[in-house]
């Protein structure tokens, strides 16, 4: 018999096939939060929580480059701290029942809870000025990066020891830098329509009200 | 309003090429780093110490099972497998069981070096193991699995793994982003906490 899907990608196919199936997905949940009704956040945190663990799964050939960390976040900004946190175990866990779930999920989970909270806590300094430019979102997604990077690599305590930590963080720079131009990436290409679609789903929609809001979501 | 637009388009293109430039070189970028952090770390004085002295300045993988469960046949003590498969020296005397293979030269990446160790022996330490997205996880060396020697929790209180060793000393990344010297012994042991 012969396996006709038994088809040799290599590893810039997979990851081309991958890519597409992400842009699909993006474009869908794009077009579906279209026909939502305005302040339905959750509905539209699950929209953001299902294209950040596709992301995370799909882009896992490109080391550390997913739109996790940015989706969050920009969460935090836009929605809060308890939702940040929310959408950051959800991606953690779901995405690790794919990627490999065990201790290292913890220390995901609060590492990008951590990212939504600094998010939140700046959102009022991101909009105070009316900034409509991305760079200071990019500089601190990229900020961000190190920070979670620096968080998932205390997981080692456990194996290596306190004494090789400085070591494993400084041998890991390549990997944050990865992580960080990716997330700059991200804001650069997403950002834009991503606070669109947060800022629709928003009970008060004008941005100097972003930090009422989010006091109020705590 | 215009300036905002090439701004946002600057940072686009900045952004894209950026990361297309870094994961093309990202494999020597982490090659180069690995080797000058490796430098960083404290290594025993003569990793070679208590190995045959034809495997001086050669490339050795070491598998340590504990004494009492270390697979049939190298439970009698340290055997040494050279780069053929021959198995020419048991140490009795050494205070680990398993086998090293050893007299390997030129290789770079770890994983490299660990493939050529277990093909050399053909089926003696198998290894089964799991891709994560951070590398490789060794499950079992030989049929030895860490946590049916020690008690595991599962509320993660205890635990134990397969630890490597790079001339001595825990290595700081995993077999496949190791970068190798021209004598590096690795030592796969178990640790538990």
């Amino acid at each position: 018999m012969i396996d006709a899907h038994a088809v040799n990608l290599g590893p810039y196919g997979l990851l081309l096939v991958n890519l597409t199936l992400l842009s699909v997905i993006g474009w869908a949940l794009w077009k579906t939060e279209r026909n939502l009704s305005s302040q339905s956040d959750t509905i539209v945190l699950f929209l953001l929580g299902v294209f950040a663990v596709s992301g995370r799964i799909l882009l896992e050939p490109i080391p550390n480059v997913q739109p996790v960390t940015v989706i969050i976040l920009m969460s935090g900004i836009y929605f809060g701290v308890t939702r940040s946190i929310i959408l950051a175990t959800s991606v953690a866990l779901i995405s690790n029942l794919f990627l490999g779930h065990g201790l290292w999920t913890l220390y995901q989970a609060f590492g990008w809870s951590l990212v939504g909270v600094i998010g939140a806590l700046l959102s009022n300094k991101l909009h105070s000025k009316n900034i409509t430019s991305n760079t200071p979102l990019m500089v601190l997604a990229a900020f961000c990066a190190f920070i979670f990077d620096w968080i998932v690599s205390l997981s080692v305590l456990h194996t290596l020891g306190p004494n090789l930590l400085f070591v494993y963080i400084i041998s890991g720079i390549p990997f944050d830098l990865l992580h960080a131009i990716g997330n700059m990436f991200f804001v650069a290409w997403l950002a834009s329509p991503l606070s669109e679609i947060m800022m629709r789903h928003l009970t008060v929609t004008k941005p100097l009200a972003v930090k009422e809001l989010v006091k109020n979501r705590v | 309003m215009q300036k905002d637009s090439e701004n946002n388009a600057f940072h686009k293109t900045f952004a894209t090429f950026s990361l297309v430039f870094l994961i093309i070189t990202f494999s020597s970028i982490s090659t180069e780093w690995n080797r000058m952090t490796s430098e960083l770390v404290d290594e025993a004085d003569n990793p070679h110490y208590g190995l045959p002295d034809i495997w001086d300045d050669k490339q050795v993988v070491c598998f340590h099972f504990p004494a009492n469960s270390a697979p049939s046949g190298l439970d009698d003590g340290r055997h040494h497998f050279d780069f053929d498969g021959t198995d020419f020296k048991t140490d009795k005397d050494w205070n680990e069981t398993g086998g090293c293979v050893g007299g390997f030269e030129n290789f770079n990446n770890g994983l490299d070096l660990l493939n050529a160790a277990i093909e050399a022996t053909g089926s003696t330490f198998l290894i089964n193991s799991t891709e994560f997205s951070f590398g490789l996880q060794i499950d079992s060396i030989a049929g030895v699995e860490p946590c049916k020697v020690y008690q595991c929790a599962s509320d993660g209180a205890s635990g134990a793994w397969w630890a490597l060793l790079h001339n001595g000393a825990y290595s700081i990344v995993g077999i496949s982003d190791l970068v190798l010297d021209v004598d590096s012994v690795l030592t796969w042991q178990i640790t538990s906490y």
